[in-house]
């Protein structure tokens, strides 16, 4: 994903965008035949369709705080608290209307009495109206994370760097906080989690007369909608204006960039993508509570930019996907008493419950110490510099870097 | 040297990837030295073996209760390690995955389990985390045996999500009636964790039923992570309350029940089965406070299982220090080597270890465990009826027994 091209056409890139939409269908016919085609029972087909959808959501969110943080240069810390706004509107908004006096338990029932995919179910069949339903509520949710920061932004974008952190972290937990209140409890249901709402397992076409599923292509087919549209926005003039900002504000200004006016743009489109992903990441789990949208989220993602390379698209993609298949898949053999190695079982006393959180704390440790400038640094990868890799002109320094090439 | 280093992580991930590779091998669980011995002779072909997943938090908020949970299942599997179905003798093997307390860490978790291949799934302590996994297990067809999740919302809607503890509605109206007619309470306060729904589910339900006996509640909450209990204790005590509530996770009880004796609080402290914890109980010792809980299991219930698990548990370090340092017998525990028989007699009334089989056999299983009668009803919950009222005796570092408290219909 993300390897959208720019304008300057050498033969290269335009090899490199072929090879690139190539990956993308062939990314895609393979989500739809993990969905499908292959044995669901298989313990690591479940598994990579679960890293996989995880991924895909966090590489979104990720893409949506490297545009402030990597981009922009403005240092926030609010993306859980707008991904938790995304994730509750988008429930909101989807929960059958006969579901409602099981959710809202406590709450009469809630006040919100219908459902958007319900609703277009009706005039568009159950699984169109799932599908749009779904769409149309995860836009909801993008717009009501934006509207939440275009208010916030007023007075928080005022102040710089440290501050900035700190308006935003604080932002973020006084929403935790406001929609855990029971006063609101008829809309956001206080403490309790929101479910039954449409998920990824509810998003399926039905051809003829056989039910073809689309719950990992659907997070993959929004992920990648939105980095595609956050990379045009980057490699436009806004892109540009953000870049300078980021490099040197003073400088910027006296140029003509409207700081204010840029600042704000960056933080309100970053935030509804991060609503977006606080939609889907709903979808994924099933159940919304905002327990826990805590800082940690906002660090964990922070995490997987830093190590990805700041200011790097494809750095953050990669290292989102990296980061949740070690520390949801790959690393939890840590936690089971020993390993299984050519059929022989060894018991490393270690080996037990909480080792792969200290084991993976240490690996990040060295990342972040040896590696500071991450595994892409501020380039990108891109086919068209693996050609050129390939046939051996390295001279050109923008080489791997179409977006940064300027 | 970031050579070196990058080659480490690289040869890192491939030792992940090679261990994970590998998912059929049967990879022994924490099980104690001596049950390894005996069974390390027969290692069954992986068709004679039936797995059976076990879904509790091992780390985070609920991590101590989780793990005591877990032992009572890895006890019960030490003694009975196999079953018999239709005449073949299958091994049982139990698959632990942490769901680290948390709702986001859920889904994960739950899917690592359904990647063992399980028959049926035990757990969580925990409500929330429960019903966050709840439509994981759902659509992959595996039937679940909630042990100590007592929220209504766990099996309500779902026809794959069982239960064999009490319900908070219950365990609600047990403890306002505890508070009415054996502590002649009139106010009481309720304090619960912001955004905990344990504690808003409970706190709720207790309120119903308090205010229907003619009590007068005030609730109250804390936020997350918060650790000086004081102003509400205070606030307590200045608008007259005569008995505290806090169904709150162990980490805050203990805070609650120092701060509570330092401020010389005398009133009762009541509260609901996660109380009932040999760490609470250590918070208790040699302070002035009154502490009440309601739970699934008094002492003294069943002499021999005490006593054979107080001698496994002390026979491992591993487990001693899982079950919090010492050898006292948590309610949970006695509900999770229930919850391990439950799910043998469901594999033996299916007739096969398909997931399939077991859920349609589940709502049929009856057992007599160590914490009673258990039976399912329509929902899929416990038919349960009556709930033990302990009392924290601050001298000897015990739970002394109350009374049994069932509701008056």
């Amino acid at each position: 994903m993300g390897k959208k091209l720019t304008a300057r056409k050498a033969p290269e890139q335009k090899i490199g965008s072929l090879v690139a939409i190539l990956c993308i269908i062939a990314l895609y016919i393979f989500l739809f035949c993990l969905d499908n085609v292959l044995p669901a029972s298989n313990g690591n087909v479940q598994m990579l369709i679960t890293v996989l959808k995880k991924g895909a959501i966090y590489a979104l969110v990720c893409v949506s705080m490297n545009l402030l943080n990597g981009f922009t240069g403005l240092f926030s810390l609010g993306q859980a608290g707008f991904m938790l706004i995304g994730a509750y509107a988008y429930a909101i908004f989807a929960i059958p209307a006969d579901q409602h006096s099981a959710v809202y338990q406590y709450f009469d029932g809630g006040a919100i009495q219908f459902s958007i995919p319900e609703v277009l179910g009706n005039v568009l069949g159950k699984n169109g109206g799932a599908f749009l339903g779904a769409l149309i509520c995860i836009i909801i949710a993008g717009c009501v994370a934006a509207i939440f920061a275009a208010l916030i932004g007023i007075p928080v974008l005022r102040l710089k760097s440290d501050y900035l952190a700190i308006a935003t972290l604080g932002f973020a937990e006084i929403i935790r906080a406001v929609f855990q209140w029971n006063g609101l409890g008829k809309i956001t249901n206080g403490s309790n989690l929101l479910r039954k709402y449409t998920n990824f397992n509810d998003i399926q076409i039905q051809v003829g007369g056989t039910i073809f599923k689309l719950g990992t292509i659907f997070p993959f087919f929004i992920a990648t909608l939105s980095i595609l549209i956050i990379v045009l926005l980057v490699t436009s003039s806004y892109g540009r204006a953000f870049k300078s900002i980021r490099d040197d504000e003073v400088a910027a200004e006296a140029m003509g960039v409207n700081l204010f006016k840029h600042k704000m743009l960056s933080f309100v489109i970053s935030s509804f993508f991060a609503g977006v992903g606080g939609a889907l990441l709903a979808m994924f789990q099933t159940t919304v509570q905002a327990a826990p949208f805590r800082s940690s989220m906002t660090y964990e993602i922070l995490l997987m930019v830093v190590i990805g390379g700041i200011g790097s698209i494809t750095g953050s993609v990669i290292a989102s996907f990296l980061y949740i298949s070690a520390s949801e898949w790959w690393l939890r053999f840590l936690d089971s008493g020993g390993v299984t190695l050519f059929h022989t079982h060894f018991n490393i006393p270690f080996f037990r419950d909480g080792f792969r959180k200290v084991v993976f704390s240490v690996v990040i440790m060295v990342i972040v110490l040896f590696f500071s400038r991450g595994i892409m640094g501020d380039k990108e990868l891109s086919f068209a510099g693996m050609i050129r890799r390939l046939r051996g002109k390295k001279a050109v320094p923008a080489a791997e870097g179409e977006e940064d090439a300027q | 040297m970031k050579k070196i280093l990058a080659l480490l992580l690289a040869g890192l991930m491939v030792f992940a990837l090679a261990a994970c590779g590998t998912p059929a091998e049967p990879a022994e669980t924490e099980e104690t030295e001596t049950t390894e011995a005996t069974e390390a002779t027969e290692t069954a072909a992986s068709g004679d073996t039936i797995v059976i997943g076990v879904y509790e938090p091992l780390s985070g908020d609920n991590g101590a209760g989780g793990k005591q949970e877990t032992l009572g299942m890895q006890y019960a599997n030490s003694i009975t390690p196999t079953v018999d179905i239709n005449g073949t003798t299958y091994n049982v093997k139990l698959e632990v995955a942490d769901n680290e307390s948390s709702n986001d860490k859920a889904v994960s978790a739950a899917s690592t389990l359904i990647a063992k291949g399980p028959s049926v799934i035990l757990g969580s302590y925990g409500s929330g985390v429960s019903i966050a996994a709840s439509d994981t297990f759902g659509a992959a067809g595996i039937p679940a045996i909630g042990v100590t999740c007592t929220n209504p919302q766990v099996t309500d809607g779902n026809s794959h999500y069982f239960r064999i503890c009490f319900l908070d509605p219950f365990q609600g109206t047990v403890l306002a009636n505890f508070a009415k007619d054996e502590l002649g309470a009139s106010t009481v306060y309720c304090l619960g964790q912001l955004g905990n729904d344990y504690d808003q589910g409970l706190i709720n339900y207790f309120k119903q039923a308090a205010e229907g006996l003619g009590m007068t509640v005030i609730t109250d909450s804390f936020p997350e992570g918060n650790s000086d209990f004081n102003s509400y204790l205070s606030n307590a005590k200045n608008q007259g309350a005569e008995v505290i509530f806090a169904p709150t996770s162990i980490s805050y009880a203990q805070m609650i029940v120092d701060q509570a004796a330092a401020q010389g609080i005398t009133m009762p402290l009541l509260a609901g089965d996660t109380w009932d914890s040999n760490v609470v109980l250590a918070a208790t010792q040699g302070k002035d406070v009154t502490v009440y809980v309601t739970t699934f299991y008094a002492e003294g219930g069943d002499v021999d299982f005490e006593n054979g698990f107080k001698d496994w548990i002390n026979g491992d370090s591993t487990n001693l220090a899982n079950n919090g340092g010492d050898d006292m017998i948590a309610a949970v525990s006695v509900m999770g080597y229930d919850a391990y028989y439950v799910a043998l007699e469901a594999l033996k009334a299916a007739g096969s270890a398909d997931p399939a089989d077991v859920l349609a056999a589940l709502p049929g299983v009856t057992y007599t465990g160590v914490s009673g009668e258990i039976a399912f009803n329509d929902i899929g919950d416990a038919i349960r009826d009556t709930a033990f009222v302990k009392q924290a005796n601050t001298s000897d570092n015990v739970w002394d027994f109350v009374k049994v408290q069932s509701v008056a219909e």
